[in-house]
């Protein structure tokens, strides 16, 4: 049965990942087509609301809704502390005068999207809120990884960096989690937190997780504007213990690693610049399935905003 | 009004109740016995299977007068002291402007003097704006009977401030009462640092945040002689920093809040608000050792740190979302729900540490139903229910994880001297 909403990994069923994952393999061969268009939610409009900057995700929901045939109405709302205090109340009654029957949201502040979702009877869908979850990003990533290796139960993934205050490492862990694949967490005992979700292995080491024999490293994107305080003493340092230096690339190469990241990728930070020309680097690869993803997404999502237009009149 | 109340169950602090008939005649227990006569013209109220106990008093409440009365106000807070059963309330001074000097708690005791049913007490602030710099007008409060000196809704920051304050202010009788963090360390978010902090992604404040602040504030009142009332201990660690500095010789009280014995972290669920208050709820252990803690004594009082909010400030976001619940409606029924009907306790802990103890803390006698006291007690219906919908609620908010819920027992008679403030 098809959702109301997208909001977060933890409430998705096996089987409706299974369905979004197998969903989201027609939309992308449809991209190597010469028209890339399907007319699916023709007339139907999609809203995006995003309260933080953003332009991969924004961009990358913008043409999957119009590879669908729907409306794109990009809502411009202010990106700084502006939004602090408003009441959801405030953000829904916004967005009832714009009549979508999609709404794509990325707010700094966690639990937003569900609160709107609550509130309207467009489909709501979660594009990061603060810390919380990131559920395309998720579903792209095993999209992505599945790519690799049909059968992902079994295999390792190990996710390197900020993990505290990561939305997409909370999210894909649990959806990594969810299609059997054991997950390890990798970096400075300031970033990954203590008292974690069960089931993953804890690294504080880099070479210690290599040795753990992961399938894939997934790199987090350092996120110096996140932080309150200093979490490690420098750039230099944090590339040296938690970064895919030159030694640790050749290492890696040497093991056929395939290496992830949700982008945009800090050269010389995460990584070395020369794991972006690595022949298993599926970086790219991620940001051409986040638009078939989210076109799956769009598809599988039932708006009822059909049945207020009714009440309404 | 006179009447007599035949075939309860007398509580007290020590013991099972106690059946017996209580007259009750111009304000004054007249008679405390078996098979007492009702005289020519008295009333007789049937209190077959209830329990007769001492009003309550609650020791931390928020009343938001003046500068927030959107929220609660004296009137409406002490209606809402009534209908959970308790006749005594301390205000906290965080108002706006705040309680620092005579002069201010003047105006709010000349309010409450005009609108309450209850005696209402204020405490007063430590520092002068409640910004933990200058020490607030001492003398000026004494004179007007304020004992409790407090910051609450923040620790005075600076340990050298608190020191002065404590060396100052104990000589003129009056204790303090600490509200336990470290800024720094637990930032403006009310939510345990732990698994639930990971999953909805919003940094927690720990618990050692409290910790810390608890045992700087009891070594700063066992160097000075000072005694430090520490409010809402939420931790096994903070329980267990208070019954250590107890064996120690330290002049030490400290309260429980019944949220913070009831929920915990998991209970917030999907950001519900009505679940946030500082300090936050932490985890089932804490449950479990905070419970451990009142009934061995610990914990001098009970008390609920009532504090409303509007639904539209309770309506935003998580992290934006004002810290704190209402208490004083819903603390007595749910005790009684969650422990007494459990036989976790009786009801001799609730009317030691909800009754007689913050009374004494206060420097007030106590109330008993006992003969030749002033009737100040409640009739309470173990087999009757409550269901706290909106109707149910004189407090001006409602922002309680109760809201709507049915508990076991009803307080269905609250008597003060000569008054019947409530009779359901």
């Amino acid at each position: 049965m098809a959702r109301k909403d997208f909001l977060d990994i933890a409430s998705l069923s096996r089987e409706e990942v299974d369905l979004l994952l197998d969903q989201a393999t027609p939309f992308k061969e449809l991209f190597t087509r010469s028209v890339k268009k399907v007319p699916a939610l023709k007339g139907k409009s999609v809203l995006m609301l995003f309260y933080e900057p953003s332009t991969r995700t924004l961009s990358s929901f913008e043409v999957a809704a119009k590879r669908l045939s729907a409306d794109v109405i990009d809502l411009d709302v202010p990106h700084s502390s502006v939004t602090k205090g408003e009441t959801v109340k405030d953000t829904v009654d916004t967005l009832q005068a714009m009549r979508a029957d999609y709404i794509v949201v990325r707010h700094k502040m966690a639990g937003l999207p569900r609160a709107i979702a609550r509130q309207t009877k467009a489909s709501v869908i979660n594009a990061g809120d603060g810390a919380h979850a990131h559920p395309t990003q998720a579903l792209l990533d095993a999209f992505t990884l599945k790519e690799a290796f049909p059968d992902l139960s079994g295999r390792k993934i190990l996710i390197a960096g900020d993990i505290l205050h990561s939305r997409v490492a909370r999210s894909t862990s649990r959806l990594f989690l969810k299609l059997g694949v054991e997950v390890g967490f990798l970096g400075p005992g300031s970033l990954v937190p203590r008292t974690g979700p069960e089931g993953i292995t804890r690294f504080t080491d880099f070479d210690e997780a290599l040795r753990w024999g992961p399938d894939a490293v997934y790199l987090l994107r350092v996120q110096m504007e996140r932080q309150e305080v200093q979490y490690f003493p420098s750039v230099h340092e944090y590339h040296r213990v938690y970064g895919v230096t030159q030694e640790r690339f050749e290492r890696i190469r040497g093991e056929g690693i395939y290496i992830m990241h949700p982008g945009p990728v800090n050269r010389g930070v995460e990584l070395c610049h020369e794991v972006m020309d690595y022949e298993r680097s599926l970086i790219n690869q991620q940001v051409e399935n986040g638009i078939a993803a989210r076109m799956a997404v769009l598809y599988w999502l039932k708006p009822q905003t059909d049945s207020e237009e009714v009440n309404r009149e | 009004m006179s009447f007599l109340i035949k075939g309860g169950e007398i509580a007290g602090e020590e013991g099972a109740p106690v059946r017996g008939d209580v007259l009750v005649e111009d304000g004054v227990i007249k008679a405390v016995g078996q098979n007492l006569e009702a005289p020519e013209g008295v009333r007789e109220v049937d209190a077959d299977g209830k329990i007769v106990a001492p009003a309550m008093f609650d020791a931390h409440v928020h009343f938001r007068e003046p500068g927030q009365e959107h929220k609660e106000d004296i009137a409406h807070g002490t209606e809402a002291a009534i209908n959970g059963g308790v006749t005594g309330v301390v205000m906290m001074p965080n108002t706006s402007p705040v309680i620092d000097s005579g002069a201010a708690v003047g105006t709010v005791l000349d309010k409450a003097r005009q609108v309450s049913r209850i005696p209402v007490y204020t405490s007063g602030c430590i520092t002068k704006g409640r910004i933990g710099e200058e020490l607030a007008g001492i003398d000026g409060m004494r004179n007007l009977g304020v004992v409790m000196l407090t910051d609450d809704g923040d620790p005075v920051a600076n340990p050298a401030v608190l020191k002065n304050a404590m060396e100052y202010a104990t000589s003129f009788g009056m204790f303090f009462a600490s509200h336990c963090e470290v800024p720094e360390l637990s930032g403006p978010r009310a939510l345990n640092e732990g698994k639930v902090s990971y999953q909805l992604g919003i940094k927690g404040s720990p618990a050692c945040s409290e910790e810390i602040c608890m045992d700087r504030d009891i070594r700063l009142a066992y160097a000075t002689g000072a005694h430090v009332h520490i409010q809402h201990v939420s931790s096994a660690i903070g329980m267990k920093t208070v019954r250590w500095w107890k064996e120690r010789g330290a002049k030490v009280t400290a309260e429980v809040a019944p949220h913070h014995l009831i929920f915990n972290e998991e209970d917030i669920g999907e950001y519900d608000t009505y679940y946030k208050m500082n300090p936050p709820l932490r985890t089932l252990e804490d449950n479990a050792a905070l419970l451990e803690g009142l009934k061995e004594g610990v914990f001098d009082l009970i008390a609920t740190d009532h504090a409303p909010h509007g639904e539209f400030e309770k309506g935003q976001d998580f992290v934006s979302a004002p810290n704190g619940i209402t208490g004083l409606e819903t603390a007595l029924v749910s005790l009684h729900d969650r422990f007494i009907a459990a036989g976790e306790f009786g009801w001799d802990l609730i009317v030691k540490r909800y009754s007689a103890e913050p009374r004494r803390l206060m420097g007030l006698d106590p109330v008993a139903v006992e003969e030749g006291k002033p009737a100040e007690l409640i009739v309470f219906d173990p087999t009757g229910e409550t269901t706290f919908s909106r109707d149910f609620m004189r407090s001006k908010s409602v922002n309680t994880p109760f809201l709507d819920q049915t508990l076991k027992g009803r307080v269905d008679l609250v008597v003060r001297g000569r008054e019947v403030l409530l009779e359901r």
